[in-house]
């Protein structure tokens, strides 16, 4: 439970540093170093960033660093995308869902250095 | 916004969306730079609005989840418990730091990660290997 909730503090300070949802840094501490499938730690990650990310997204309101606008358009999408997700992911491996994991953060990586 | 932006926005908020619910994560490793190489966003604005669409759609996801049978709230609750502290502190030092100093830290942080998720394997642990139906 400590080693959870010194995964979350680590992953809270890069959400909030970061505007991620911290799942990033708290799906593969839990899968590599605690030692939790990656399906349960995928579930504990997305609940555990409802609150992470409204804390995240309070502070930066308060500094007017929000496009209210743009989020709208955002959310309309993204809710659609996660029902998508939600009919694929049973059908997925634990190992395939590393390996894609593994594979969106490397190309995302590079392009945010070029 | 042009409906160009608008369609553009809906397109990243899908993707992002997607690999919400797919892979556990908020979406904001797609949505932050999504925005600031895509549509031209300040870093700064980007992160802000990144984290307030992370919101809903972790909610949806996590209800999908919970329905699934594959969320353990135990450990989302020890998992929010430091992470509430460490979004205060994140948040905090993020409006203090330069645009272009944050969005190459970002970049790091995602090679970093990325490069420990290729080249480790998973710990053997009690819960390791086990399957959700």
């Amino acid at each position: 439970m400590i080693w959870l909730a010194a995964t979350g503090l680590a992953a809270g300070v890069l959400s909030g540093l970061f505007g991620v949802g911290g799942g990033i840094v708290m799906v593969p501490a839990m899968v590599l170093m605690l030692g939790i499938a990656q399906r349960r730690a995928q579930a504990a990650s997305l609940a555990a960033i409802i609150p992470i990310a409204t804390v995240g997204a309070l502070v930066f309101g308060g500094a007017d660093n929000l496009d209210l606008a743009a989020a709208a358009a955002l959310i309309a999408g993204a809710l659609i995308g996660v029902r998508l997700a939600g009919r694929i992911l049973p059908r997925l491996s634990d190992a395939r869902l590393r390996q894609i994991f593994g594979a969106l953060l490397a190309a995302v990586a590079i392009a945010m250095f070029l | 916004m042009t409906p160009l932006e608008v369609g553009g926005l809906l397109a990243i908020g899908l993707s992002a969306g997607f690999l919400a619910g797919l892979l556990g994560i908020g979406g904001g490793v797609l949505l932050v730079p999504a925005m600031v190489l895509l549509m031209g966003f300040d870093q700064h604005v980007a992160q802000g609005t990144s984290l307030v669409v992370i919101i809903p759609a972790a909610l949806l996801g996590s209800w999908t989840n919970h329905r699934n049978g594959s969320l353990v709230l135990r450990d989302a609750a020890a998992l929010a418990a430091g992470g509430i502290l460490g979004a205060l502190v994140g948040s905090l030092s993020a409006l203090g730091l330069d645009d272009v100093l944050l969005r190459r830290l970002f970049a790091l942080l995602l090679l970093v990660t990325a490069a420990r998720l290729i080249l480790s394997r998973p710990a053997p642990g009690p819960s390791a290997g086990q399957q959700v139906p």
